[in-house]
């Protein structure tokens, strides 16, 4: 069975926004609202008059101990065994604890005013019927077809890059036992499943 | 790093967590009162259906915050606990319906034995037929049973929600013991505080003088107990992590927390009801106003605690440019990160993972 | 971990209860099945070319036919495409939603009589009636050929050149005003270009990131940050292979941010910084030295005339001289070659780049070597520090880094109107890059397989005395530019005698003594004038009194608006008709709107190559769904306003037939079908029909086999680059389109200018100096005053230039979401707080030069330098129409630069002043 992760290299991301774009459009987010399942930060880091930029995409984590699924009361947020942590948005009731829960802040509402524009924005291609919490699913729905999630295939500079833990050959699981590719405040206990390279610019 | 509080659970839902605290605990001391102090029937009328109508309106609010109402019915179910046991609203929604149940269930006979409700049109009439009357005699078969599982089941709604705000890791201030203790001190207190106001304007029995005496003597407890709990959350909080910090100077620096919750809703009614304890008051008015400041102080505690949880992240919450400089009061603010420009994280080299 | 529960479900709990060995957290339980693929089955897929920049990335297009309703439901990168490799930006991944665009114009607009240009007032008509109020304003005002004037935008100039520049010989219209022009195409490039020979540098070259060492980005932001995603994804591998990576910008653009040393250069110090380098690679020997004696024309012989200009010393027949290494001997050269290694007698020859003491026809004589050497003498490191505010040592390492490390890359670069002297840099970053040997090279710039293929056909025509057919298809680079000059600018080519407007005006400066632009190819530079009447054309007023505008926003992103304004408003300004898919700032100065298909509607009329593509191959656009309004082709529109204008629509095929591949007799037949089978768009499927079969025979193959292979593939592969560069590789394989053949340090091109009267250092036929004026009377590197800022502006990663792409939702939301960073006007917090002005702050420029004014909003940041200011020019949108651009905020960059252009091109100098800023 796989173990999906993302790694982030964060020497590639130029800040382009167009995993943004892609996500958006594979998954239907409401544009509308403003509301994402992935973001890229754009970010200034400064010491007194010196300035560096970094340019920072988040998304659900995907995490091996999910505390947005140990609060949902529904069951709507549950773990796939190919270790994608994924939202029923038909069961979701919208009580917001997950969005509480999640250390990462990668929940977002989706209301009946989103499913009233999307049906206006996607037609009879809208995908949800009803508003629930959602987050990204690390596209479980291209993952089951073999492609990579829309965020990854269009990263031009490959800084997303996808694959199985459980593959011992597979380039990320390689990055991440090597601890070149690290979690986000691990700390937490989270056993997230996104993992970062951080910049070795030393310019 | 930036720290932010959250913007989902706020004012609502803090009215929500004090109807609930307050409600439930009162159902579990009117019974509890009823049951082994002395029978009350006023009382138990007054805590239960009181109780009964807080968390009406509480899981109202509830209900309304949900995204997807009709989903509701996948808590509803009492299989969900099968399900999600590691999830605390399963628990409390389970506990909240269980509890108002149960606590009409208990009041029953004493509502139909009540002039009041024979007199009330509509409500008469039901509490008149057939099959109330059956589970009026059903009832007071079992009453002792019935009256512990409503006390069970409110004590379960008393404390699920502090259990709740617990179970977030991101948030220091949530994330420790200290949050169900002090949930459930407050909800106590504050269903002491009802009760008392219940004697004392309703109930107007002068044979509840002892019991009166007591409820005060508990609350004094109560209130003192959660002004040490407060102490050592300050204790926490300052010397804790950044998470913490960010939260005690997101309180410490808020009148509404100083004046407001510590002052008016702990420390004042402490010492209204101290004199009252130790020496006595000439009137009831003290002891009223000591109440009502309970209240007060009770929902506020749960207002500043679900506005000052900080999380910690290494990128800004996306709301980005929308900030204040803390001084200004928590109510306004998304975003702590006192900088010219809310972007920029000043002053360190930032490092990836913490 | 407080959160985690023990899980009871029936499987567990059987565990648990027999034998709980220390109560571990049991893993909650997981579902089985991951959810269910969306249906594949109702999705098709199409390919097509991406519209949004000049990548001009392979996409597939996703469509899904739901309740019989075919929709575009997703983008992606062409995963068969060697240009893109199956990426696309975020314009891209986007660009669905401009074709679904609910403020898009649906049917032909006519202007509400009595409404003012300026006013967005139209109402719908049919297609009919349309063209029957167009037909009837022409013939009303008795508008004359020459009076007409087509204004181009980018897609028209890339997809519709085959159409347009046929239409204007075939009606004698002689005015193209088109843009990129005056922004990039003839301003920066042009420096590359004479250099290279080639036309168009950033759609002819696309340096080999992939195997490059050492990366130098010079005031370009634009190949990496902007996103070009056919460079982006070789720079990826760049970056991962370990490249070395220098960005000189005044401010951290998304390139500086992935660049391993950010240089922030004083704006308008390029040229410094570039001279500064190229003197030091020269003196110290940082070349290749037997790539230059052989390609380039550095071993030239040079003296200085009685001017103090350079010439080249000449034979009789105006061949070159060059002297031998170690001899001094002095031989003649071919006059057009690639390589320098024989003489014109066959002999064996091993030019020297440095001879001393030479003498030739009495003159003393040094090689062109020498001439640059001496040229820029006093253009050192320290001089250079001094204006551009880069360390010296910097300069000094960076020339050494780069000059050692090969191969290396010194990105070409590309918005060239921000100063004069833009063209010049860019002469500079070619020899630089030329000094490295990195022409046509692995880790090089490598020149596209177009170009290559064109050379290698010019090439064998010119060997064997062959004229090549169809020029707009054949002529490769400089060529091309020479056949479109050629064609616009001479009087004699039209019936009607008068050249472009631009031509006239030239020279009715030059006879007045007043400053005149040497080449104003498809520019604005007289424009006002002969709309005003004040152009003579032999005695007679050259007038223009009517505008087609297909696909182009000159209010937006031509300088400044209130001239364009000015312009279209005018009085004598008839008729004004666009070709446009969406509202934009110049749709309320037209009277007629004909509304445009979008890219993912249309299935090509022809077959292009794969645009700046390294390897050779053919791609088209398949229609993902059949148009949603009753929008219009291009090359349709132009036959139709043929017929209007000319009374004879089938000079356009014969236009066409001269000029493409396209014969006008098979056109005209398949025309016929398609109109008598009462197809839409017939004259663009008659094209695109003919295409393919013009196509496939080239390619040897079958229309066919042509249509399967580009409906699997989206791309018809023909030469991988690697093999183009063993036949055709300039200039070690070929002569390149430079008058010489060679890679010219002399540039023969400037001589041609300068002996037409040109004068002036932006005609200097090597590299000289020439500072960029932003300060009136004082020089950069003095102090501004306490509220005045140098400036420059640039792109946004989401918006295309100054498009209409900014309306769509997906763009705007992300431009909102970074809407303080994107539409704030960039400040240091230093000099901010000197002016008390705080973040989100509400402010105005001022340019202390023209005057010009706009309102901004303070973006504190140090991401710029404390002198400089920056402005993403993709916002300020002013029509409401455009719902979602509108209302961004933002300062509309056009608003605060006058329109001064520099003498070669009219290149804009569109930041060559200073602005004052002030809190609102």
């Amino acid at each position: 069975m796989q173990h999906y992760a993302m790694v982030i290299n964060l020497n590639a991301c130029v800040g382009c926004n167009a995993c943004m774009a892609a996500c958006a459009m594979e998954n239907q987010t409401p544009v509308w609202s403003n509301k994402w399942r992935t973001y890229v930060h754009d970010i200034e880091l400064t010491v007194g008059d010196s300035a560096r930029r970094r340019f920072f995409p988040r998304l659900c984590n995907h995490c091996d101990n999910p505390p947005c699924m140990s609060v949902c009361p529904t069951g709507a947020t549950r773990k796939l065994d190919n270790g994608i942590v994924f939202v029923d948005d038909a069961t979701c009731m919208g009580c917001e604890a997950c969005a509480l829960a999640c250390p990462y802040d990668a929940r977002y509402t989706f209301e009946y005013r989103d499913v009233a524009a999307g049906k206006k924005f996607f037609g009879e291609l809208i995908h949800r019927e009803s508003p629930s919490m959602d987050k990204c699913s690390f596209c479980a729905h291209r993952v089951a077809a073999g492609q990579n999630p829309a965020c990854v295939q269009t990263c031009v500079t490959s800084a997303r890059i996808f694959g199985d833990l459980n593959d011992p050959n597979d380039y990320v699981a390689r990055l991440v036992t090597s601890g070149v590719a690290k979690p986000l405040l691990p700390h937490l206990g989270t056993r997230p499943n996104v993992f970062y390279i951080g910049e070795i610019n030393l310019g | 790093m930036y720290y932010t509080t959250q913007h989902y659970w706020t004012w609502w839902l803090a009215l929500y967590l004090f109807l609930g605290g307050m409600g439930a605990a009162s159902v579990a001391i009117s019974c509890l009162t009823d049951m082994y102090l002395k029978p009350h029937p006023q009382l138990v009328l007054w805590g239960n259906l009181s109780g009964f109508m807080m968390l009406n309106i509480g899981s109202s609010m509830l209900f309304l915050h949900l995204l997807h109402h009709l989903a509701v019915i996948n808590v509803l179910v009492p299989t969900v606990l099968l399900n999600k046991p590691d999830a605390w609203i399963a628990w409390g929604t389970q506990f909240i319906v269980w509890m108002m149940l149960l606590s009409l269930l208990y009041a029953l006979p004493y509502m139909r034995a009540s002039a009041f409700f024979q007199k009330l049109p509509i409500v008469n009439k039901i509490l008149e037929c057939k099959l109330i009357a059956w589970l009026d005699a059903q009832i007071t078969k079992v009453q002792r049973i019935i009256g512990w599982l409503a006390t069970l089941s409110s004590i379960g709604t008393v404390i699920y929600t502090g259990l709740l705000l617990q179970s977030f890791p991101a948030v220091a201030l949530w994330n420790n013991p200290g949050v169900p203790i002090l949930f459930s001190i407050s909800a106590f207190s504050t269903a002491l505080a009802f009760l008392l106001l219940a004697l004392y304007l309703a109930i107007k029995d002068d044979q509840d003088h002892q019991l009166i005496a007591l409820f005060e003597r508990a609350d004094l407890i109560l209130v003192g107990l959660e002004i040490v709990v407060i102490f050592v959350f300050f204790q926490y909080t300052t010397t804790s992590s950044e998470s913490a910090r960010h939260s005690a100077h997101l309180l410490w620096n808020d009148n509404g927390w100083l004046i407001g919750f510590l002052t008016l809703g702990l420390i004042v009614p402490f010492l209204l009801e101290l004199k009252g304890v130790i020496h006595g008051w000439k009137g009831h008015a003290p002891i009223i106003i000591a109440a009502l400041l309970v209240l007060n102080g009770g929902y506020l505690l749960r207002y500043y605690f679900m506005n000052a949880g900080v999380y910690g992240m290494p990128y800004p919450p996306h709301a980005y440019s929308v900030y204040r400089a803390p001084e200004q009061g928590i109510n306004q603010m998304t975003i702590i990160i006192p900088e010219e420009n809310p972007q920029v994280i000043n002053g360190t080299s930032d490092d990836l993972v913490n | 971990m407080s959160w985690m529960f023990p899980v009871l479900s029936r499987r567990n709990f059987f565990k648990a209860s027999c034998g709980i060995a220390g109560l571990t957290l049991l893993k909650p339980s997981t579902s089985v099945a991951s959810p269910a693929a969306l249906p594949q089955d109702q999705a098709e897929k199409s390919y097509s070319i991406c519209n949004f920049c000049s990548s001009l990335c392979n996409i597939e297009v996703t469509t899904r036919t739901i309740a019989g309703v075919k929709r575009v439901v997703k983008l992606d990168g062409n995963p068969h495409s060697t240009l893109n490799r199956g990426k696309i930006c975020a314009r891209g991944q986007s660009g669905l939603r401009q074709t679904y665009d609910t403020d898009r114009f649906k049917q032909p607009l006519i202007r509400v009589e009595g409404s003012q240009r300026g006013e967005m007032k139209f109402r719908a008509v049919s297609w009919q009636e349309a063209w029957e109020y167009i037909a009837t304003r022409q013939k009303h005002a008795q508008i004359k050929p020459w009076e007409w004037t087509m204004i181009g935008g980018w897609t028209s100039c890339v997809f519709y050149m085959n159409w347009s520049v046929p239409f204007a010989l075939a009606n004698e219209i002689p005015n193209i005003v088109a843009s990129p022009m005056q922004h990039c195409v003839a301003t920066g490039h042009f420096g590359t270009d004479s250099l290279t020979g080639n036309f168009n540098i950033h759609d002819e070259v696309l340096p080999d990131y992939d195997h490059a060492k050492y990366i130098l980005l010079i005031g370009n932001n634009a190949s990496m940050g902007a996103v070009s995603t056919c460079r982006v994804v070789r720079f990826a591998t760049a970056l991962k292979n370990g490249a070395k990576v220098v960005a000189v910008d005044p401010r951290l653009s998304e390139t500086a941010a992935k660049a391993h040393e950010w240089l922030a250069i004083r704006p308008g110090t390029d040229l410094e910084f570039s001279l500064a380098l190229l003197k030091e690679m020269l003196d110290h020997g940082y070349y290749d030295s037997e790539f230059l004696r052989t390609y380039t024309n550095l071993p030239f012989l040079v003296y200085q005339d009685a001017q103090g200009q350079w010439q080249l010393a000449r034979d009789a027949e105006k061949r070159p001289l060059a002297a031998e290494e170690g001899t001094n001997h002095i031989r003649t050269l071919p006059a057009y070659t690639n390589k320098n290694t024989r003489d014109v007698e066959g002999q064996p020859f091993y030019p020297a780049l440095v001879a001393e003491d030479l003498v030739w026809e009495g003159r003393p004589v040094v090689t062109v070597f020498q001439a640059q050497q001496a040229e820029i003498k006093d253009c050192t490191p320290e001089w250079a520090e001094k204006i551009t505010t880069i360390p010296a040592a910097t300069i000094r390492r960076i020339a050494y880094e780069f000059g050692t490390t090969r191969p290396a890359i010194i990105d070409p670069g590309w918005h060239g109107a921000r100063y004069g002297n833009i063209m010049m840099t860019r002469r500079v970053q070619a020899m630089i890059q030329t000094l490295n040997g990195g022409i046509d090279q692995e880790g090089g710039w490598v020149m596209s397989g177009e170009f290559h293929h064109k050379l290698e056909g010019f090439q064998h025509a010119k060997a064997h005395g062959e004229q090549l057919p169809a020029p707009m298809e054949t002529l490769p680079g400089i060529e091309f530019v020479n056949m479109l000059v050629n064609a616009l600018s001479k009087g004699e080519n039209f019936s009607h005698g008068h050249p472009g407007w631009g031509w006239a005006y030239a020279a009715q400066q030059k006879a007045a003594g007043q400053p005149w632009v040497a080449v104003p190819a498809i520019a604005d530079e007289g424009m006002k004038e002969s709309i005003e009447g004040k152009l003579l054309w032999r005695g007679e007023k050259y007038q223009t009194r009517a505008l087609f505008i297909n696909a182009a926003n000159p209010v937006r992103h031509y300088y400044s608006d209130a001239h364009w304004k000015e312009m279209m408003r005018h009085p004598n300004m008839e008729l004004i008709i666009c070709l446009e898919v969406l509202p934009s700032d110049t749709t309320p100065y037209v009277d007629v709107i004909l509304p445009s298909s979008t890219y993912l509607e249309r299935s090509e009329p022809n077959i292009y190559g794969n645009g700046v593509n390294s390897d050779l191959a053919v791609t088209t656009r398949y229609a993902a769904i059949e148009p949603l309004y009753d929008s219009a082709e291009a090359p349709d529109v132009l036959l139709e306003l043929t017929r209007i204008i000319s009374g004879a629509p089938e000079r356009l095929f014969q236009a066409m037939e001269r000029l493409t591949r396209l014969p006008a007799a098979a056109v005209q037949d398949a025309l016929e079908k398609q109109r008598q089978a009462g197809h839409k768009a017939p004259f663009s499927r008659a094209c695109r029909e003919i295409s393919f079969q013009v196509t496939a025979q080239r390619l040897g193959t079958t229309v066919e086999n042509l249509d399967k292979i580009l409906r699997e593939k989206g791309v018809y592969p023909e030469a991988h680059w690697r093999d183009l560069l063993k036949t055709a590789g300039v200039p070690r394989k070929l002569p390149t389109t430079t008058p010489s053949g060679r890679l010219e340090f002399f540039s023969s091109i400037f001589e041609g200018l300068r002996m037409q009267g040109a004068t002036g250092p932006h005609f200097n036929v090597l590299a000289g100096y020439f500072p960029a004026q932003c300060r009136a009377d004082k020089s950069m590197d003095e102090p501004l005053a306490a509220d005045e800022f140098y400036f420059t502006y640039g792109k946004t990663t989401t918006v295309s230039y100054g498009s209409t792409n900014s309306n769509n939702p997906v763009i705007a939301a992300i431009n909102t979401l970074k809407k303080d960073l994107y539409t704030g006007v960039w400040i240091h917090p230093q000099r901010a707080a000197q002016l008390q002005i705080r973040h989100g702050d509400a402010i105005i420029l001022t340019n202390t030069l023209s005057g010009q004014t706009a309102a901004g909003r303070a973006y504190l940041t140090r991401q710029i330098r404390p002198d400089t200011l920056f402005i993403h020019s993709s916002f300020g949108i002013e029509n409401p129409q455009l719902t979602r651009s509108f209302g961004m905020g933002g300062t509309a960059t056009n608003k605060l630069i006058p329109h001064i252009v520099e003498p070669v091109v009219a290149g804009f100098r569109s930041q060559e002043f200073t602005l004052r800023i002030a809190k609102a």
